[in-house]
């Protein structure tokens, strides 16, 4: 143990610029991530903000019943799981699929031509793609005059409740394809090119080569990133949905994390939104465990 | 070799540069922990004559002035009152509009780095004004007002009625208010008509809702607008509107209020009534012959603007000022014959006078101080948000600053030319702003004359008149719930407002037959609203013994 703290502290004293640099991460995850769990207590308590955290009197699991009993529960709940599912069925592919597309361009200019042209949008604010889908999908909007055109009588896009899941999904696609599809490429380009010159020896032509060797080569990635992707699947992207919803479209657009900013923040019911925030990281924490669990039996690549 | 060293400084002022971000970060972050005991914001020091030195006023910056300020210090009836008092105001204004603002102030009240002063609607707060005193956010101003408030605590001598409604039931005064005293300031809203569109579709003022529906109609159809277009917006609706307990556009007509209101001491709820369904299907019908805007579930004040300065608009409703006003100034000379007129409030027979207008109250709520726990010396603070209620006071937040803002004109003040027509192009009230409060609002006593004079159009004049004829007695008073009282409402009111906002512009739009109708009551006595009745019904009871 002794000998570990030694090798340890040299480490440190040797490596110090580095440790140096991590500092600001770990110190960040301190302060911002595992200080505030402390105030995840008033999930059971009665906040009052005169009390403080600590002085609040307890009240066990009211806030949770209260929750699970509210007429809204399996409307948020199966917003934000519906949601998720469809960006993992529309979404999260789109960033391979992309990945093995921009792979096989030949020319190198058009290449990079095409890759800065897919990337830009990520870094286009939120609130600007949203002011965009706004102006696009109006009633006099782009989209809706060429639908006039064809003689297809006007939608209304962002007050149908039919259309918030496509259009959250599909924007979603166009803001992140170019991004996702960097870390499929990075491991794209790790694969051996003597596996594709024994391919191609074998008679595989482009498509093959594809599918049985470039495929299978960041298999590993794509099982990283799923399980990641999993870890997120109740945390919907909040900011996006509080800048689109309306009234009219909650019946599709509420989703756990709206529900709790109106209640909390805009409320000032704290303990409730602790309560229906703690609920939504527990299922989280599950979901991210057994999606590593189910990886770690099928294959070796997991988180941990 | 120079270039090794150079990465290598790089890479170190790289590493100084995040640890330093995450040190204002940290910082920044146990701010908002701090306990109560550490008054982080509250910077109030000793000052001369009794006034305090310092100290920080938190009030959200209205459109109007934010058009040339960013601070009220730069508003020179503050200027003159630092003058007066030598206190240095430290106004911290939330950013943003709406839920926005809420948002801040939410957060402020639970993190408690509070300032030593707070003007907003301490009627609507979470949990109301009582609860604020018993969590000790803000404190209870009685016994400071009697010492150290002559000017305001002779005014609430002389109106013992105002005095009843700025106190909680327990009889707690909790803010310095603004009060509208005069009836002829009450109110400022209400149906607002493209006159010319009328000249020209060859109609009358429509006064029932059956008028409204031909005038509309013929909005539609005869292309008021002249463009050769049939792009008119005959009527712009806004549900939040008819939501709103203060407003009241539309339902009026059937008798009714959207929410609670009273009839001979009784506690009902609007939307849970037979009249609303009947409100609902005029709607309802008036969508579907396109009269009612089709954007009309998101329309937002911008929209709005858009759409009657694109001169689309025929009917909608709006504010003497901020509306008519507003746009004949901006389109006299773009649209020859431009004239914007106040309607009624509609009825739904002939000659009735409509059941609700827009009415504000004397203490509407709204741009009223209070004074929180944070405030080392509150009996000097007092003393100086006193100085609004004196005479001196009431001229500097009305009028402004005399020979500059202002004239007198045989004992009357008047406003002068750098209101009435800037010479940089700033509206009224946009003018006003710059010199007084009276546009906006504040703890102290509004001056009809003030409010008068804003009228710059024979119309505008009118539309107090014609927007006043309404019989306003189905309001609900001011009254105040206890705090269980408040967190049982809120609980309740939470549910039944956004599945209410949501159903009320389905039924309008069709996407929920108003067969339904039986159903969405149903759901609203699922939810508790029978219960809130009755705690508003106690609260009346309440409040009527006072």
């Amino acid at each position: 143990m002794s000998s570990y703290f030694t090798r340890l502290c040299r480490d440190l004293v040797r490596n110090r610029a580095v440790y140096f640099m991590l500092l600001p991460v770990v110190a960040y995850y301190v302060i911002f991530h595992y200080g505030p769990m402390y105030g995840l207590q008033i999930a059971f308590k009665d906040f009052s903000p005169a009390k403080g955290i600590g002085g609040s009197p307890w009240v066990g699991w009211k806030h949770f019943e209260s929750f699970f009993g509210s007429v809204y529960f399996g409307r948020i709940l199966g917003n934000t799981l519906l949601l998720s599912l469809y960006s993992l069925i529309f979404f999260f592919p789109t960033g391979i699929i992309f990945a093995l597309l921009l792979n096989e361009l030949r020319s190198g200019k058009l290449r990079k031509a095409v890759q800065t042209i897919s990337y830009m949008p990520h870094f286009i604010s939120l609130v600007v793609i949203v002011g965009m889908l706004f102006d696009f999908l109006a009633r006099d909007g782009l989209i809706n005059q060429v639908l006039g055109y064809l003689g297809i009588e006007a939608i209304p896009f962002m007050r149908s409740p039919g259309w918030f899941r496509t259009i959250y999904i599909s924007s979603e696609i166009w803001q992140s394809i170019g991004w996702s599809s960097i870390v499929y490429l990075a491991a794209i380009s790790t694969v051996n090119p003597t596996l594709y010159e024994a391919a191609r020896m074998d008679g595989a032509g482009r498509f093959k080569q594809m599918w049985h060797v470039t495929l299978p080569g960041i298999i590993p990635t794509i099982t990283i990133m799923l399980i990641l992707f999993i870890g997120k699947f109740m945390t919907v992207s909040f900011e996006k949905i509080i800048l689109m919803y309306n009234p009219v479209i909650y019946e599709t657009a509420d989703v756990i994390q709206t529900y709790v900013y109106r209640k909390g923040i805009l409320e000032a019911d704290f303990s409730y939104s602790a309560a229906v925030g703690l609920f939504n990281a527990v299922i989280s924490f599950a979901l991210l465990i057994t999606a590593n669990a189910v990886a770690k039996k099928l294959g070796e690549t997991k988180l941990w | 070799m120079k270039k090794k060293k150079w990465r290598r400084g790089m890479a170190y002022g790289m590493a100084a540069v995040l640890f330093a971000g995450i040190l204002t970060a940290c910082s920044g972050g146990s701010e908002g922990a701090a306990p109560a005991g550490s008054k982080v914001e509250s910077g109030q020091t000793e000052g001369k004559n009794g006034y305090p030195a310092s100290f920080s006023y938190w009030v959200e910056l209205d459109g109007d002035s934010a058009v040339s300020m960013t601070n009220f210090n730069e508003n020179e009836a503050y200027k003159k009152l630092e003058e007066m008092t030598g206190t240095k105001v430290d106004f911290k204004h939330p950013t943003g509009g709406g839920t926005q603002i809420q948002e801040q102030f939410n957060l402020m009240i639970a993190s408690r780095n509070l300032p030593d002063v707070i003007q907003t609607n301490w009627l609507t707060v979470p949990k109301g004004p009582q609860n604020a005193i018993d969590d000790g956010t803000i404190i209870r101003l009685n016994d400071l007002i009697d010492q150290y408030a002559p000017n305001f605590k002779k005014y609430l001598d002389e109106h013992p009625d105002i005095a009843n409604m700025i106190k909680t039931d327990k009889g707690d005064i909790y803010a310095f208010p603004f009060i509208r005293e005069d009836d002829r300031l009450k109110v400022y809203y209400g149906p607002v008509i493209r006159k010319d569109w009328l000249d020209k579709v060859g109609m009358q003022p429509p006064t029932t809702i059956d008028e409204w529906e031909q005038v509309l109609t013929a909005f539609r159809d005869k292309d008021p607008n002249g463009n050769g277009k049939k792009d008119e917006i005959p009527f712009l609706l806004e549900v939040g509107a008819v939501r709103n307990d203060l407003l009241n556009s539309m339902i009026g007509a059937w008798g009714i209020l959207d929410k609670f209101y009273q009839k001979d001491g009784k506690v009902y709820y609007g939307e849970i009534q037979p009249e609303f369904e009947q409100f609902l299907t005029t709607m309802h019908k008036w969508y579907t012959e396109g009269l009612i805007d089709k954007d009309f579930a998101a329309v937002d004040g911008k929209l709005k603007d858009a759409k009657t300065a694109g001169n689309q608009l025929g009917l909608l409703y709006g504010y003497s000022s901020g509306t008519i006003g507003k746009f004949t100034d901006l389109m006299k000379d773009s649209v020859p014959g431009f004239k914007m007129t106040a309607l009624p409030n509609p009825t739904l027979n002939k000659g009735e006078v409509s059941a609700a207008g827009m009415i504000s109250p004397t203490y509407p709520g709204e741009h009223s101080a209070a004074i929180t726990s944070a405030a080392k010396h509150p009996e000097q603070i007092v003393k100086w948000l006193d100085l609004a209620y004196s005479d001196e006071g009431h001229m500097l937040f009305n009028f402004g600053i005399e020979g500059k803002s202002y004239t007198m004109v045989n004992g009357k003040p008047e406003y002068t030319e750098l209101i009435t027509d800037n010479p940089d192009k700033l509206t009224f009230k946009q003018a006003q702003a710059k010199f007084m409060r009276t546009q906006y609002g504040g703890p102290f006593v509004q001056d009809v004359e003030s409010f008068l004079q804003q009228m710059k159009y024979p119309e505008q004049l009118d539309s107090l008149d014609v927007w006043s004829k309404a019989k306003n007695n189905l309001q609900l008073p001011l009254m105040t719930l206890t705090s269980e009282e408040s967190s049982k409402i809120a609980s309740i009111m939470n549910d039944v407002n956004t599945y209410s906002d949501e159903m009320v512009v389905k039924f309008i739009m069709g996407t929920e037959p108003l067969s339904n109708f039986p159903k969405y009551v149903e759901a609203l006595k699922s939810f508790g609203i029978e219960e809130a009745i009755q705690v508003e019904q106690a609260a009346l009871d309440r409040y009527s013994k006072r």
